[in-house]
């Protein structure tokens, strides 16, 4: 028999006798209703509209929204096209989690609530919003129209039955929707990534060819930049660019103001551009989408001036 | 090698294993309906028309004309399995009544075949190393938390993983005893197994580079003299094992061969499906190639993995001095044998094998741990031998002590190893999929890692507390549940019989989201339909979110 085998003995009942033990801890340490219900009213009295919600890990959403319900976790917050619009963060953190995109943003309150930490941190650099394109999809503020050629179809408000399905359907088309009579829509859904976070945009997928989709802002205030995303639903978001490229094009009073490209395999992708000529004034904003191919071109954008 | 294993030894493997059947019966009805097993349900109440139509006119069954509209259904996988969920389901439900639920007759051939492969399992180790050891073997294999999920289902991979171990115990047993009859019944048992799922394919992988340096001594003549002796036991599988297979698969009686290439495509090009992994979605190869490590040490008990680990070297070791004298030419003075080290060299050939998939580029890693759960049974064996290793160092380390205190010792030391096994597989049902063993951090530990959530929509049932208190003939989108999984558990009364199965969340008054990465987009959609992003209630095992449900 080896030397060691008592250690050998003592080991394996060491690992058994603490595997059992961690077992227990892991499944009587889960956080109750009451402690949810506890986490939210400290966060309620704390919340202001700029706030920006989140729950760490990120696996705990789902119960995070489900016990502070809409008003605090609302979509403008759980389907967000960035933080930069947030003046501060509130996150609502269990098991030592912290969120990824508020790294680096210095936390100025911190209170322990049962299993959980609410901890507030400031954004370091916000960047207030001064109109948001999502927002504005709604009769009075926008229109839509498909652009043939020569041919422009002006696109009718309507309300509709949800479109949806499981996996594999693709985002939603929403209720309240801009209809075109030969084909084509826009509405706002919320669109799942390559990465599968939730993106809420303006859903206006290109309808090929030489087709335009041409969405017309209504005196959108302007700021310093124009800044946004776009996307394309991530079962359709070949990795291997073997989809035909979408182009969203920004013109104001005639005159171009930016020009983006969306490739596959590109995620969630970023664009800015400089509107400092309009910064503080007041002017229709047009946006174009084409597509040389509507082929499974699931196609979404987000803007907003600065 | 075991020497003093007796007959009535099988007592023991036999007691475990019907203890283990028994568990899974008793808790069967409280395990939703697999997506797969919706699609086997079916398949097997076809193929049981045609066994009813086989038992009364047997000239006409089989007849193309009666074979091509039955057989036709789930015709990507062979057959025994299906028959026997059939046979069961006609015999025990039907006719008998021994079940009263339908699925629990489907299901029953499953759970017989996991009682199976903890006896094989027991056997091995009990015949190799000691009685104890295969008790610890075959309990240690029952009580891996994915094991005693999939053992419940009406689906193939317990079986297989039942009949991979029996195929290459009967093997074993073959090169132990020689002779035509073993070499008879292994050909049998690989063509049963054959017929069971098609990762019996890869069993010469097992069995030719173990016989080749069993039988080295016996090859190397006849070899010289331009001549290649098989043995009978490889024979026998290679011609009586297709013969089986062929036999017990109707579908493949007619237009044999483009139907074979059908089945042979179906495996080879299948498609991808979608798998979490550290956090990142995996559609299809190359398999990262920690993925089967690393879901082994979140998913198999870490005492199991402990005692394997120690089993395992030990194994290894011995083969590799047995290999290093056949490399010196030692052979002549010590054979081989089929009881030693060459025993253990067949253990991690079927250790080793199954896992070497996930291994190579191609190889997707959809699926998680089911496809390679027919390492387990050896994985246990190895955990078998440490155990009996760990025992023999006890009854040494106390040798000079009071019997009684041996005794309280070696009975503290089994519960030791034991228990941790025991409380995290029951804890982990009706979650066996999601659940992840306190190693990682339990099922809170697993999504930390960003570790598969489930598959298949299993978890569906477990809702029932839920819609209990839904309005009559409320509609439901059911998400990831099979149309016919939904169906049977409406017939059996597992969910309320008034619910109504829609396909989209715009239609339903309920959606169901069964949390897994690549779903998401099922959450935005329901989010879009009901124009809110708080679901109604969110079903949970140990506070990690499991299915969502959202209310119009």
């Amino acid at each position: 028999m080896p030397v060691w085998a008592r250690w050998g003995v003592a080991l394996l009942c060491l690992v058994g006798v603490w595997e059992l033990a961690a077992h227990v801890w892991q499944v009587t340490h889960v956080p109750s209703d009451g402690d949810w219900a506890a986490a939210r009213k400290v966060v309620e009295g704390k919340l202001k509209p700029t706030d920006l919600v989140l729950f760490a890990p990120g696996w705990s959403e789902p119960l995070g929204r489900e016990h502070f319900g809409d008003r605090i976790a609302s979509i403008e917050r759980m389907a967000r096209p960035d933080e930069s619009r947030f003046l501060r963060a509130i996150e609502v953190s269990m098991r030592g989690a912290t969120r990824g995109e508020i790294a680096g943003w210095p936390v100025i309150e911190s209170e322990r609530i049962g299993p959980f930490t609410v901890r507030i941190a400031e954004n370091p650099h916000p960047v207030p919003v001064k109109d948001d394109l999502v927002t504005r999809v709604q009769p009075e503020r926008m229109t839509l129209a498909r652009v043939d050629g020569e041919a422009v179809s002006e696109c009718a408000w309507t309300r509709s039955q949800v479109q949806s399905g499981g996996l594999g359907a693709g985002p939603a088309v929403p209720e309240y929707r801009f209809m075109c009579p030969s084909g084509g829509f826009a509405g706002v859904t919320v669109m799942s990534p390559s990465d599968y976070s939730a993106r809420r945009c303006i859903y206006v997928p290109p309808a090929g060819g030489a087709t335009v989709m041409r969405l017309t802002f209504r005196d959108v205030a302007f700021g310093k930049i124009l800044t946004g995303h776009h996307t394309i639903y991530v079962e359709a978001d070949y990795a291997g660019n073997h989809g035909t490229p979408v182009v969203l094009a920004f013109s104001s009073r005639g005159q171009s103001l930016g020009k983006f490209t969306r490739r596959d395999g590109q995620g969630w992708t970023p664009f800015e551009t400089d509107t400092r000529d309009l910064d503080g004034q007041t002017a229709d904003l047009v946006a174009e989408v084409s597509s040389g191919s509507a082929h499974r071109r699931v196609y979404c954008f987000e803007a907003s001036t600065r | 090698m075991n020497e003093s294993f007796k007959p009535r030894d099988h007592l023991f493997g036999l007691a475990l294993a019907g203890g283990y059947v028994m568990w899974l019966l008793r808790t069967a009805r409280t395990l939703g309906f697999a997506r797969d097993e919706g699609f086997y349900f079916r398949a097997a109440s076809d193929y049981a028309r045609w066994f009813s139509l086989l038992f009364s006119e047997p000239m006409r069954a089989v007849q193309q004309a009666s074979i091509d509209p039955i057989w036709t259904s789930n015709h990507e996988h062979p057959a025994l399995m299906k028959s026997l969920f059939a046979l069961s389901w006609m015999f025990l439900h039907e006719k008998h009544h021994v079940f009263t639920d339908a699925s629990t007759a489907f299901r029953f051939p499953g759970m017989l075949m996991s009682g199976l492969a903890v006896y094989v399992t027991y056997l091995f180790a009990a015949r190799l190393f000691s009685v104890r050891a295969g008790i610890v073997a075959g309990a240690l294999l029952a009580l891996m938390p994915n094991v005693f999920y999939h053992a419940h289902l009406a689906c193939f991979d317990a079986p297989i993983m039942a009949m991979w171990a029996a195929c290459i115990y009967v093997y074993w047993r073959s090169v132990v005893r020689g002779g035509l009859g073993s070499a008879i019944l292994a050909g049998v048992m690989f063509g049963l197994t054959l017929e069971t799922k098609h990762n019996a394919w890869i069993l010469p992988a097992v069995f030719v580079p173990h016989a080749l340096i069993v039988l080295w001594p016996k090859l190397r003549e006849p070899l010289r003299q331009g001549i290649l002796p098989i043995p009978a036991n490889l024979l026998a599988m290679a011609t009586i094992g297709p013969l089986v297979f062929y036999t017990l698969w109707p579908w493949i009686w007619n237009d044999t061969i483009p139907r074979l290439q059908e089945y042979v495509n179906f495996h080879v090009h299948h498609e991808y499906y979608n798998m979490e992994f550290l956090g990142k979605n995996y559609y299809g190869p190359p398999s990262p190639p920690l993925y089967a490590p690393i879901m082994i040490a979140a998913t198999v008990p870490a005492i199991t993995l402990v005692l394997f680990a120690g089993g395992f070297l030990a194994s290894l070791r011995a083969v590799l001095t047995r290999l290093r004298d056949l490399i010196v030419s030692e052979w002549r003075r010590v054979p081989p044998r089929a009881n030693g080290a060459e025993a253990e060299l067949l253990l991690l050939l079927a250790f080793v094998m199954p896992l070497a998939p996930f291994f190579l580029p191609k190889t997707p890693i959809f699926g998680g741990t089911k496809h390679w759960m027919t390492a387990y049974p050896f994985l246990a064996v190895f955990a078998g031998k440490a155990f009996e290793v760990a025992a023999r160092w006890l009854e040494h380390l106390l040798a000079h002590r009071p019997a009684r205190m041996q005794k309280l010792a070696f009975a503290g030391f089994s519960i030791a190893v034991l228990a941790a096994p025991v409380a995290v597989t029951a804890h982990s049902h009706p979650f066996g999929l999601s659940a992840y063993t306190p190693l990682v951090g339990g099922t809170a530990g697993g999504a930390d890692l960003g570790l598969n959530r489930q598959f298949w929509g299993f978890t569906t049932q477990s809702l029932a507390p839920y819609f209990e208190r839904a309005p009559r003939n409320a509609s439901v989108f059911i998400h990831d549940t099979a149309w016919d999984s939904w169906a049977r558990m409406l017939d059996e009364r597992r969910l309320r019989p008034d619910l109504r199965a829609v396909g989209a969340p715009h239609d339903a008054m309920y959606s169901i989201v069964h949390h897994e990465l690549h779903m998401a987009e099922v959450d935005y959609a329901a989010w879009v339909a009901y124009g809110h992003v708080a679901p109604d209630f969110v079903l949970t095992h140990d506070g990690v979110p499991i299915v969502s449900v959202y209310k119009r």
